[in-house]
């Protein structure tokens, strides 16, 4: 009997759902707008207080002012070069490291436990030892994105390096493969996916890197805008500043999450 | 015999010598003056400091403050993060409803609500817990999420065919099942919660390890400044370490279906 209704629903479902958005989607969706809804009538209605709270409409005006003026791209180019130089130095040192210990036992070792440490501890501290160093300009934070970005990169590449089928190995070994060979064949492509995966979670971390970096000590930037605005209680432009940098986070997480997902199916065939 | 034990000991042997050979490389590289003391100190300067700030208590009360934010962030993100990922996990709509969301607090960078924590809660410790909560109720939430929807089938649609109901079936399957997950989501969310609560105290309070190193970082004090930051660092290895063998105590909870 439930069986039944059950496979009346699913088939219900299968006809209309050329039509409809999914369950998923509509609910979602409702979700964010009552949220939005509330957010607009709570103030009027005297439910929290407007001056902290903002509304969406005041959002949307603050966005078209940020856009229009506010000197927007000039910040926004500032934080986009820390951000690529930090993450790019990231790249360019993680990975050769990565092999490095993914392929050697002793190496790994011996580099470890300083990397599982600096790993698990909050990079972030290093920032105030960074400004000591650096200075204030865009150095310390293209420092402490470094910092954020490398460790999950080089973890990731070095298991993606350890995890190679050791079947793939040995046959490449036994037709004569040479170490460069499985190497570029077999353990290259086979670690991409891991490697791609450890980008993933660095890119979170830096732009965190980026935003701490420039609300701690700036002169420019997106954090340097977000902490003015913060300070002077404007908060519908800093909800503005707040939401750019998410999209930017959510953007560049889904398109690396699309190409590890095609590199894995390119693998599996 | 002493190869053997080197064999079999390799990993913490080698792990343990590059641990010294880098705090003697430090060391060395300063006395030989090759690195300048004032930007990195050297670590028996930072040891003699912790001595002293042990002495005198900072250390206990900067530990003390830290921690306090510490418990209160995290326990509140377990009780929440989990009651939101058991609702998600086995309400559909719950989940869909919430997904949005989580979204946003996933890519957001959470710190950039410090000013808004601030006008709302105040500054000090209400900000800083808000902060490290935030931070730690990701991982919690989407692992017990996981945990409940990946529930093994088998069991509950043999629980069902002995007349179980819905209730029975998520209190003796889904949540026991659950709990190594769970456990996994609650050691990353250790981590987090820490970051939280230091890098909030770096921006704004009256104590804590991270009001400890912007305050000796502003006086250009670069050993008092390092006590603290190798503290947090340690604080993190050790909180990570003691959830590491908290999940591994649940390991026998996993629901194998394999077997």
């Amino acid at each position: 009997m439930a069986d039944v209704t059950a496979e009346t629903a699913a088939t219900r479902q299968v006809s209309f759902a050329s039509l409809r958005p999914s369950r998923e989607a509509v609910v979602g969706t409702l979700a964010v707008l009552a949220f939005l809804v509330l957010w607009q009538v709570a103030p009027s209605m005297g439910w929290v207080n407007g001056r902290f709270t903002s509304r969406p409409t005041e959002v949307f005006f603050a966005a078209i002012d940020v856009f229009m003026k506010d000197d927007f791209l000039f910040h926004a180019r500032i934080s986009l070069t820390e951000f690529v130089a930090g993450f790019a130095l990231a790249i360019v040192v993680s990975i050769p490291l990565g092999v490095l210990l993914g392929t050697s036992k002793i190496a790994r070792y011996l580099i470890d436990p300083p990397l599982m440490a600096l790993y698990i501890a909050p990079t972030l501290v290093l920032l105030p030892i960074m400004v000591i160093w650096l200075g204030i300009d865009m150095a310390p934070k293209i420092a402490v994105v470094f910092l954020g970005a490398v460790f999950p990169i080089v973890l990731n590449t070095m298991a993606g390096m350890s995890e190679a089928d050791p079947r793939f190995l040995r046959m490449a070994r036994s037709f004569g493969a040479t170490k460069l060979d499985i190497f570029m064949r077999v353990l290259v492509p086979g670690s991409l996916p891991a490697l791609l995966t450890g980008i993933r979670l660095a890119v979170g971390r830096a732009v965190l890197g980026v935003i701490v970096g420039e609300l701690f000590v700036s002169q420019a930037g997106i954090g340097y805008q977000i902490n003015l605005y913060g300070s002077a209680m404007r908060i519908d432009r800093l909800l503005v500043y707040v939401l750019i940098v998410s999209a930017f986070g959510y953007t560049l997480t889904i398109l690396v999450r699309s190409v590890e997902n095609k590199i894995r199916d390119w693998r599996s065939k | 015999m002493i190869a053997e034990l080197f064999y079999r000991r390799q990993a913490l042997i080698l792990g343990t010598l590059s641990m010294i050979g880098l705090l003697v490389f430090w060391q060395i590289a300063v006395d030989a003056g090759l690195i300048n003391p004032f930007f990195i100190s050297t670590p028996s300067q930072v040891w003699t400091e912790f001595l002293a700030q042990f002495e005198d208590g900072q250390v206990a009360a900067n530990l003390g403050a830290t921690l306090y934010c510490f418990v209160w962030s995290m326990g509140l993100a377990t009780v929440v993060g989990i009651v939101l990922g058991m609702l998600a996990g086995w309400f559909r709509d719950v989940e869909s409803a919430l997904e949005p969301f989580i979204w946003f607090k996933y890519s957001a960078p959470t710190v950039a609500f410090y000013p808004l924590f601030i006008a709302w809660l105040g500054y000090g410790t209400p900000t800083i817990i808000a902060i490290a909560f935030l931070f730690a109720l990701t991982p919690i939430y989407a692992n017990t999420l996981s945990g409940i929807k990946n529930i093994d089938r088998d069991l509950a649609k043999a629980a069902r065919s002995f007349g179980a109901k819905p209730l029975d079936i998520f209190l003796q399957v889904a949540l026991p099942g659950s709990v190594p997950v769970m456990m996994a989501g609650l050691r990353l969310g250790v981590g987090r919660a820490l970051t939280g609560v230091v890098v909030a105290e770096l921006f704004g309070a009256n104590a804590g390890l991270g009001y400890a190193i912007t305050y000796y970082g502003q006086l250009m004090q670069t050993t008092k400044m390092m006590v603290s930051i190798v503290i947090v660092i340690l604080l993190g290895v050790i909180l990570t370490q003691i959830l590491s063998f908290l999940e591994s105590k649940t390991d026998s909870w996993r629901v194998d279906s394999g077997r």
